[in-house]
């Protein structure tokens, strides 16, 4: 067989299709187990939000207006997840590229797209440290009352906006690779996603234009979908927006990655240059 | 002219060589986000859409008006500079081996140490101005014009401060095996300990004890007493505290630099990571 042609049956094959969850899942537990050993993730999914948390919930008390303490408990839970997104999966390529491990894991026969999203799923499910953290916090030091409306709603809506944000972390980490710079990128991405997604500051509040962006980003489907299952309302219509989300974003990161894939074999910057 | 004299005089020129151009090199090669790529995201994006999201948070909860967050943000984000600059031009002489070659030479170590905080400084200061001007310009902040060279003294003597604290944080890079976590975490608990997004009085009293020990603390209060339409005579007794703080830190600061120069040089462990 030709170099060529053992190199196209090579990037061809792949597990069979049964085998692909469990490549996935096992990059996600590995990834899983990686992340928190991490000191960054620990302060980013569990320190910071606390911080952030506190300074909600202290203004809530010292304020004027009446939203209740779990509305910013939830909200500052979320920012964790984003943040452990943003600085996790925004630079997840491009790490693998900087430690010389881009080049196996496009050579090995398993997708790179099922490789990645193993790590990226890993990353926002550990972002769920930064839920309970809040929650607990909100309830041991301001008193925060954490009665469910609807728990299993609630369960359900964390994990799908968990799996929205790994998805949507796919598409970060294959477009941040074109950055050279992806964690400075990651640092200008916080707050600004923070503030459209609605997490701690009502969407009424911000101007009409930042809506648009607001819809096409995960946490707001997630948030809603979080506070309704929590204080009351629907919380399946936007359930079901961050399903619709996740598919979009999954088809957006296949697409990103083989093209990424494409561009690195023939530019030859596999590696770190 | 005699012997002494003469070696004194080169004595004196050497000391402001390392201070200024050395202090620069340093700053050239130590500072990650030296490049436009990093500098912009980081140094003047996220600390615009921090402000923006700190404002819009106190609308949400109705704390204070829009000038308390602006004044408050716009004069911690100087600690960007102060407190990560700071840390990065002493902890990473460590991080790229740097340092033995560095504390060989005889070069005078207060020149050594403190021309390192004067690109940090000017950096803190250029983030501060910018976050006002962005303020001026969206969200209608006006100080009357009289207030503006003394709000930037204030913003000067803070920066300097938070410089101090850093310079404090470096030292102990020298040593520790992961200052950027200290440091990360220093950060964001400034947010909520230095009265930058809670009034102070609504601190516990073990917490307002130890936010006056911290820098930005009392440079806020005077920023925002200014802004307000207070004289300089109000003002002043916070400015003065501010600066005590910071001389204090980086008078600290020396002495952990010195201390952890002799334990590396007794056991040789400067560039031990």
């Amino acid at each position: 067989m030709s170099a060529a042609r053992l190199n196209r049956h090579l990037y061809r094959a792949g597990p069979a299709a049964l085998g692909w969850p469990r490549q996935v899942g096992m990059g996600w537990w590995y990834q899983l187990k990686m992340q928190a050993q991490s000191g960054f993730v620990v302060m980013v999914s569990l320190v910071q939000p606390l911080i952030f948390a506190s300074i909600a919930m202290a203004d809530q008390q010292a304020g004027n207006r009446t939203l209740p303490l779990l509305y910013y408990a939830l909200g500052a839970g979320i920012m964790g997840i984003w943040s452990t997104v943003v600085f996790g999966c925004g630079g997840a390529l491009s790490w693998q590229r900087h430690q010389g491990m881009l080049e196996p894991l496009v050579m090995a026969p398993a997708p790179l797209v099922l490789v990645l999203l193993g790590i990226t799923l890993g990353t926002a499910t550990v972002g769920l440290y930064s839920m309970g953290a809040t929650l607990l916090w909100g309830w041991l030091i301001f008193g925060a009352h954490l009665h469910l409306v609807d728990p299993v709603a609630f369960v359900i809506a964390a994990l799908v906006m968990v799996v929205a944000l790994g998805l949507l972390g796919l598409v970060l980490g294959a477009s941040f690779v074109l950055y050279r710079n992806a964690n400075s990128l990651s640092n200008a991405l916080e707050y600004p996603v923070w503030l459209i997604c609605g997490l701690v500051v009502p969407l009424s509040l911000l101007p009409g234009w930042t809506h648009y962006l607001a819809y096409v980003l995960a946490p707001t489907w997630g948030i809603k979908a979080m506070r309704a299952a929590a204080l009351g309302g629907d919380p399946w219509v936007p359930v079901l927006w961050c399903v619709v989300a996740s598919l979009i974003y999954l088809g957006l990161g296949v697409v990103l990655v083989s093209n990424v894939e494409r561009l690195a074999r023939v530019h030859a910057t596999l590696t770190f240059q | 002219m005699s012997a002494a004299s003469l070696s004194r005089r080169q004595g004196s020129g050497n000391f402001w060589r390392v201070f200024f151009i050395g202090g620069l090199i340093s700053y050239r090669a130590l500072f990650y986000w030296i490049t436009p790529w990093q500098y912009i995201p980081t140094m003047l994006a996220a600390p615009l859409f921090q402000i923006l999201f700190f404002v819009y948070l106190g609308r949400a909860t109705g704390v204070g008006s829009s000038t308390f967050f602006v004044v408050g943000n716009s004069i911690q984000i100087c600690s960007m500079s102060g407190i990560y600059g700071m840390t990065m031009a002493l902890a990473n002489e460590r991080q790229f081996q740097t340092l033995s070659p560095i504390l060989a030479t005889p070069a005078n170590r207060i020149a050594l140490f403190l021309g390192r905080g004067l690109p940090v400084l000017a950096a803190g200061l250029q983030t501060s101005a910018f976050g006002f001007l962005v303020s001026a310009l969206i969200l209608n902040f006006r100080p009357a014009p009289s207030a503006l060279p003394e709000l930037a003294l204030t913003v000067l003597i803070t920066t300097a401060s938070c410089t101090g604290f850093g310079m404090a944080l470096g030292s102990i890079g020298l040593r520790a095996r992961d200052i950027w976590l200290t440091a990360n975490i220093a950060y964001f608990a400034m947010l909520l300990l230095c009265g930058v997004e809670v009034p102070l009085h609504q601190l516990p009293g073990a917490l307002r004890v130890v936010s006056n020990l911290l820098p930005l603390t009392h440079g806020i209060a005077a920023g925002r007493l200014l802004a307000s339409g207070h004289h300089l005579g109000a003002a002043w007794p916070y400015i003065l505290e501010e600066f005590v703080v910071g001389a204090a830190w980086a008078t600290l600061a020396f002495l952990l630099f010195s201390y952890f120069e002799r334990q590396g040089r007794r056991t040789g462990s400067f560039d031990r990571l």
